[in-house]
């Protein structure tokens, strides 16, 4: 679907056709009405009109008279940077064309073909000694300190080469180049990379984008959550009218998942494996068969929702831990929530008595052998990567969030519009949407979540007495000045569970401010906030009215809000082509020689100003600091400065 | 061979899974695979030692013999003005960056150096700039676009328009990556004809297969018949997994005009299908076209053209549909510059609305991937076949041309019955340009079925190469352990290799060489080079060599004086000279005091007529004391070899190009000219891995 360049023309000739007809005509009928004079002009307009109805109107059209410039747009190239993997090709595309992967072979010399040596692969020992299993297999990893930059910079250089050569079959001309970056890229990462690119492919721009925005643009969306599930960690972002406005990570990714698999099929070959994660850990199998177990068999398990306490599922890996059981009995006098896209899943899939097995060839381990396990077992490395489901929802340190929770976190911890908007444009991206099941699986975790609590930073038993006990709410009642946390606080604080980061509370539900849906929890309607939020008349969007008057075509079709809600996104690679190919500029475009003089740190080197910390953002100017030859202030947008 | 090199031949990957994958697959798959390409020197064996290291382990695993080799280092890798200058970037790294800019010995055991590290064979030399010039920094042009497999040049039009694979009928297997052939087949027993009456009835199933001969895969696994046995690729386009007929891009342009002049309705029928099938499931090309106009009828609109946003029923009736692709591009004309037009738009950033229909692009995810899981679980009981190897391995998914029929998501490949035949890769013929003087370094013919080339200035021409051997004189050198490996160094011993130096090219040249005294890197060994000046005299020609023997005087008092600075040499009648033999009775090797002579510091070993040879001498440190004592872990890969890096600097004296200035880039010195005669220089650092050091203790 590449704008061809035959396809081009031909589309011009018709693009412009209506325009150009519409304009005569209208010209002509401002002729007309101005011109009363006589028959004869009278006469010779309507020959004229004859005329030009025909044939190409008076006024030159500019597309026929400059195909040549259209012609010589130069080719945008798009590359989209992952830990694993870039993605190469040309604006306009609708995939890329080339996705070249890290691995070890690339980092091997040239000319050293030991790769094709039989039994070669078996020797993966020694190259994953030291911490170092699976990490031939990454680009970069988020922690910077004891990494080679410089090597980030020659892998980045030799996967675009190699792109370049292979897939998209193009010299070595220089030309204008759009990143796609995600945005908690350290900016020494960003400037190795950089720096490589600049150095050996000469481009005379270079545009960064950001990751989650391009996600959002490729899904047709302006607000969107997007669930990153990553190889190195899971980024939950929001995005809102194409801005980011909050981001929270776990470290629950791909290359967890990979590990666990790795654990459970030690398990399975009678490895005993201690418990911790650090790198001393011993490895039995190499990391191409772990991962490719992993990408091939692995799934998640539907959500299970328990009704009541009694009637516990079969699997011995239940979803839901104590944690929960305490809160949810009360989850059955709440109104349940609407959701759009999916049935409830709860007995779905019944399990039939002979556990179904699979066999898999193990080749790597000592001896090759093969293991026969059971597909519910099968889910077990997925369940431990992303859920983790058999701690209390409150045992997880910030860094090691499960996903379901991060994504309920996200969504509580934005304003109340944003969080309607993004609650029903909930993107899932990254190399985990491969696992079967999964996005539903944390879709309906978070559903499930937001059915028992609300949008509600504060749960736990004592919410649940101030709910059911009037006492307590006429007291509450009283003390209406107090907002809620304060209240609820002084009465009972030791058994209050409130997360970190906790919201004001007076950010309700957005499924409660739309009115469409239910309210999620008919408690928190009796608080007195929650009432005033409720009646409170709308406010009138200037926004929404303006796009009204433009578009009254759409005004029937309000954007969906306030309900949970998943979109597809043709991903950050499309989204990058998108939004060049549309010829919006960037935030962030680096100019080769500015680059060249100043680097990411401009022209004098200095140790890690604190002002530029928290002036992050900020679009600093080459000129202050640099103090010369700073054509035009450049930034590197929500990368930051270094 | 230099023309194509950066092409690889095969995907290394792929073939190794390929081996490992087919369970039938018992051996090679090319006859040719097994040994390397290059010869020599490309081939630094593995070993499989299991660690940690026990006893037992140590001598019993077979090893793949050692072939030494030597590796050039570009000096492009040194030019990297970024490195420089932002070292506080870099020195978030560790004391290793310091290290680096305290002393500049290059150090092959680095990360990076594998980067600039290249055979011989595979530099390239610019004669006017008179340096090396490796892949990473030559300027390359396109001579000419080819398919592999069928060897039919693309014009480069094409290669934008219709993507960088071959649209004949050339095909990879998605199982092995074997070529794939156009089969007949016979339609009436076809089983699976039987079986699926809708699906011949739909598609009109055509009776040509593609079919793997080496795996006996073959296109009905994917329910996949062509009707013709030409243009393979455009019946492709046309059908899903399954048989199922897909539209094109066009069809489906040229369809959604015709619903557009049908319904006349304009925007109220167009938003009420938008409705009706919001559930649809759009193909990744589908979607991307959709969000494109989309996008385009926004910005537009809210470019403020007024007449087009004016009448919402033309603006989204026709323009939605019949959107041409270079609207914003035709608004951007007429609006000015490009950043005009940005300009516009962000100044009225809440005019562009989102995406509220799949005809505009917006799909809605269907999570529900049940029916996969099932099928995943289910899949032993229905077809017998385990479910392991029901599903596509990561390589085969890797190796997968992007397919646009598929919806983004759920639509990726899991099962092997998914897997769609991979259309070739077109391949390139390059010409190559110093990046400096823009003189053309390698262009080949611009047919494809030549292999010549038209000019190609391979490095091997210029600067000498070096080939290395181990010194074992039967007296001398002290007998090693019995039950060592060959090939092997014995660690904490002395070991002696012969370096020689090969001068290809018609001046004699002075070489000379530096090494660090101890190696870089975990394992340091003591390397000594015996003699690190030296001369090699010209690439004569043969013949001349031969009338140059019967008067031996003349020659032997020419190099004796053109050697006269390195020490003297053997002069005897002959083309090879071994300096120790022909000078009995000195001191030259202390602690080589024997009946035959060891070599001798300060002395060339031997010589021939238009080579050299060297002695270096190496004392190998312990791997498996060091390795223990260091607390750094096990011995990775690699880190037995014995590698050394040095430091290679020819001189010779050319003849001055008359009509030539000498550019300044280069690092030819022009000075010291007499008689038409010219100096120059040329300096790299070079790795020479000797051998594996043997783990003892």
């Amino acid at each position: 679907m590449s704008a061809s360049l035959p396809h081009r023309s031909v589309a011009n000739i018709r693009g412009a056709a209506p325009t150009s007809s519409s304009r005569s005509g209208s010209s002509h009928r401002e002729r007309e009405s101005s011109s009363h004079r006589d028959r004869g002009d009278r006469d010779r307009e309507r020959g004229d009109r004859d005329h030009s109805g025909t044939s190409t109107p008076a006024r030159p059209i500019p597309t026929f008279n400059t195909p040549s410039s259209l012609r010589a747009e130069e080719e945008l190239i798009v590359v989209d940077f992952g830990t694993r993997k870039i993605q190469v090709g040309f604006a306009g595309d609708s995939a890329p064309r080339g996705i070249v992967w890290f691995g070890p072979e690339q980092q091997r010399r040239i000319g050293d073909f030991r790769d094709w040596q039989t039994d070669y692969h078996q020797d993966w020992r020694s190259k994953a000694a030291g911490g170092n299993w699976g990490r031939d297999y990454e680009l970069w990893r988020p922690d910077v300190r004891g990494l080679e930059l410089g090597q980030v910079g020659d892998k980045v250089e030799k996967a675009v080469r190699e792109a370049y050569t292979k897939y998209m079959l193009i010299d070595s001309r220089p030309r204008r180049m759009v990143c796609v970056v995600p945005t908690g890229l350290p900016i020494p990462l960003l400037s190795a990379a950089l720096d490589s690119l600049f150095h050996r492919f000469q481009p005379p721009t270079v545009s960064l984008l950001s990751s989650p925005v391009s996600v959002a643009v490729a899904a047709g969306v302006r607000s969107a959550l997007v669930v990153d599930l990553g190889w190195n960690e899971t980024i939950v972002t929001s995005v809102y009218e194409y801005r980011e406005v909050a981001t929270k990570r776990t470290v629950r990714g791909g290359r967890r998942l990979t590990e666990e698999t790795h654990r459970f099929l030690a398990k399975e070959l009678g490895h005993v494996q201690r418990d911790n994660r650090d790198d001393k850990q011993e490895y039995v199998l190499s990391f191409e068969e772990c991962h490719d177990v992993a990408n091939r068999l692995v799934w998640c398990k539907p959500f299970k929702a328990e009704k009541t306490p009694k009637s516990s599922p079969p699997q011995p890996a239940s979803p839901e831990g104590e944690g929960l059981a305490t809160v949810e009995e009360s989850d059955e006098d709440k109104p349940a929530i609407t959701i759009t896209t999916t049935a409830s899943t709860a007995g779905e899939k019944p399990l039939p008595p002979p556990p179904k097995v699979t066999t898999i060839p193990l080749r790597s381990g000592r001896s090759p052998t093969s293991v026969e396990v059971t597909f519910d077992q099968l889910s077990e490395p997925c369940e431990n990567t992303f859920f983790d489901s058999q701690y209390s929802l409150s045992s997880f340190d910030d860094h090691e969030i499960p996903v379901h929770l991060l994504v309920y976190r996200a969504l509580l911890q934005l304003p109340l519009d944003v969080r309607a908007l993004c609650m029903s444009r909930i993107i899932f991206t990254g190399g985990g949407t491969t696992v079967l099941g999964l996005r539903k699986r944390i879709f309906d975790e978070v559903c499930h979540i937001v059915q028992e609590r609300g949008w509600d930073p504060v749960y736990g038993k004592a919410k649940e007495q101030l709910r059911t006990n009037p006492k307590l709410k006429k007291k509450h009642g009283r003390q209406t000045t107090n907002n809620n946390r304060d209240s609820s606080n002084n009465n009972n604080n030791n058994t209050l569970t409130t997360p970190g980061g906790v919201p004001p509370p007076a950010a309700a539900s957005g499924a409660a401010s739309e009115g469409g849906t239910a309210a999620p929890a008919s408690g928190q309607e009796e608080d007195g906030i929650w009432h005033d939020a409720a009646n409170s008349v709308p406010e009138v969007d200037p926004i929404e009215a303006q796009l009204a008057r433009t578009n009254p075509s759409a005004n029937g079709r309000k954007p969906l809000q306030g309900q949970l809600r998943a979109i597809e996104s043709l991903g950050p690679w499309a989204g990058g082509s998108l939004i060049t190919h549309l010829k919006v500029s960037t935030v962030s475009t680096i100019d080769k020689d500015q680059w060249t003089q100043h680097g990411v740190t401009g022209a004098t080197v200095r140790q890690a100003d604190v002002e530029a910390k928290t002036q992050q953002r900020l679009s600093w100017n080459a000129m202050n600091r640099g103090g010369r030859e700073g054509k035009e202030p450049w930034t590197l947008g929500v990368w930051g400065a270094a | 061979m230099f023309g194509n090199n950066r092409l690889p031949a095969f995907h290394p990957g792929l073939t190794q899974s390929r081996i490992r994958d087919t369970t039938t697959g018992s051996g090679l798959w090319f006859p040719g695979l097994r040994s390397p390409p290059l010869p020599s020197e490309s081939d630094p064996a593995n070993d499989q030692l299991p660690l940690p290291i026990t006893q037992e382990d140590l001598y019993d695993t077979p090893m793949a013999p050692f072939n030494p080799y030597t590796y050039i280092r570009c000096p492009c890798s040194e030019l990297n003005p970024y490195t420089k200058r932002t070292p506080d970037v870099t020195a978030q790294g560790l004391s290793r960056a310091a290290q680096d800019d305290d002393d500049h010995t290059f150090d092959p055991r680095a990360a990076r150096s594998n980067y600039s590290l290249y055979p011989l064979e595979y530099l390239s030399f610019c004669e006017d700039c008179h340096q090396i010039r490796c892949p990473r920094c030559v300027a390359e042009e396109i001579v000419c676009y080819y398919c592999p497999n069928c060897l039919f040049e693309v014009p480069s039009s094409n290669i934008r328009s219709e993507g960088s694979r071959c649209t004949r009928s050339c095909f990879q297997c998605p199982i092995c990556i074997g070529p794939l052939a156009v089969n007949h087949v016979e339609t009436p027993p076809d089983p699976n004809q039987l079986l699926s009456p809708d699906h011949a009835s739909s598609s009109h199933l055509g009776s040509y297969i593609l079919s793997c001969s080496y795996c006996n895969w073959s296109s009905t696994e994917i329910g996949i018949k062509f009707d013709k046995p030409n243009s393979i690729h455009m019946q492709l386009a046309k059908l899903r997994n399954g048989g199922e007929t897909r539209l094109t891009a066009k069809e489906r342009k040229e369809r959604r005009k015709e619903q557009a002049s049908q319904g006349g309705g304009g925007g109220g029928s167009s938003a009420g299908q938008g409705e009706e099938d919001l559930d649809t499931l759009l193909d990744m090309e589908t979607q991307f076209a959709n969000l494109k106009s989309f996008y385009q009828n926004q910005l537009s609109d809210a470019n403020g053209t007024g007449k087009v946003g004016g009448d919402p029923s033309a603006a989204l009736g026709n323009l939605g549909f019949d959107a041409p692709a270079s609207l914003s591009r035709i608004m951007s004309l007429y609006t000015g510059s490009s950043s005009l037009h940005d300009k516009k738009s962000k100044s009225r950033p809440g005019t562009m609305r989102e995406a509220l229909a799949p005809s505009e692009g917006l799909q809605l995810a269907s999570l529900d991937e049940s029916s996969a899981i099932t099928a995943l679980q289910d899949f032993e009981s229905t077809t017998g076949l385990d479910a392991y190897s029901s599903t596509a391995s990561t390589t085969q998914l890797q190796s997968q041309a992007p397919y646009l029929g598929a919806s983004p998501l759920h639509g990726l490949t899991r099962f092997t019955s998914s897997l769609r035949p991979i259309p070739y890769l077109l391949r390139t013929k390059r010409s190559k340009r110093c990046p400096q003087c823009r003189h053309i370094i390698s262009k080949p013919e611009s047919k494809v079925t030549t292999t010549r080339f038209r000019i190609r200035l391979i490095a091997g021409n210029y600067i000498p190469t070096i080939t290395i051997k181990q010194l074992i004189i039967p007296g001398l050198t002290p007998p090693s352990m019995p039950n060592l490996p060959p090939d092997t160094i014995e660690p904490l011993k002395p070991a002696q290799f012969v370096l020689t130096f090969k001068n290809p090219i018609f001046e004699s040249v002075r070489v000379t060489l530096a090494t660090p005294a101890t190696t870089p890197g975990r394992f340091p060994a003591k390397v000594t080079i015996l003699c690190p000046q030296f001369e090699i005299d010209s690439n004569t020609d043969v013949w001349e060599e031969a009338l140059k023997d019967n008067n031996a005087t003349s020659s032997s008092s020419q190099s004796q004086n053109l050697s006269s600075s390195t020490g003297p040499e053997g002069s005897g009648p002959g083309g090879r000279k071994r300096a120790g033999t022909l000078r009995p009775g000195t001191a030259g090797g202390a602690s080589l005091a024997g009946e035959e002579l060891g070599p001798e510091v300060g002395k060339v070993w031997e010589r021939g007529r238009n080579w050299t040879s060297i002695v270096i001498e190496v004392i190998p440190a312990s791997l498996v004391q060091t390795a223990k004592r260091d607390g750094r872990g096990p011995i990775k890969e690699d880190e037995d070899v014995l590698e050394i890096p040095m430091f290679v600097r020819i001189e010779w004296e050319a003849e001055a190009p008359e009509d030539e200035i000498m550019p300044g880039l280069s690092s030819a010195k022009g000075g010291n000219k007499d008689g038409g005669k010219e100096k120059r220089e040329l300096a790299y650092w070079c790795v020479l891995g000797l051998g594996r050091v043997a783990r003892t203790l």
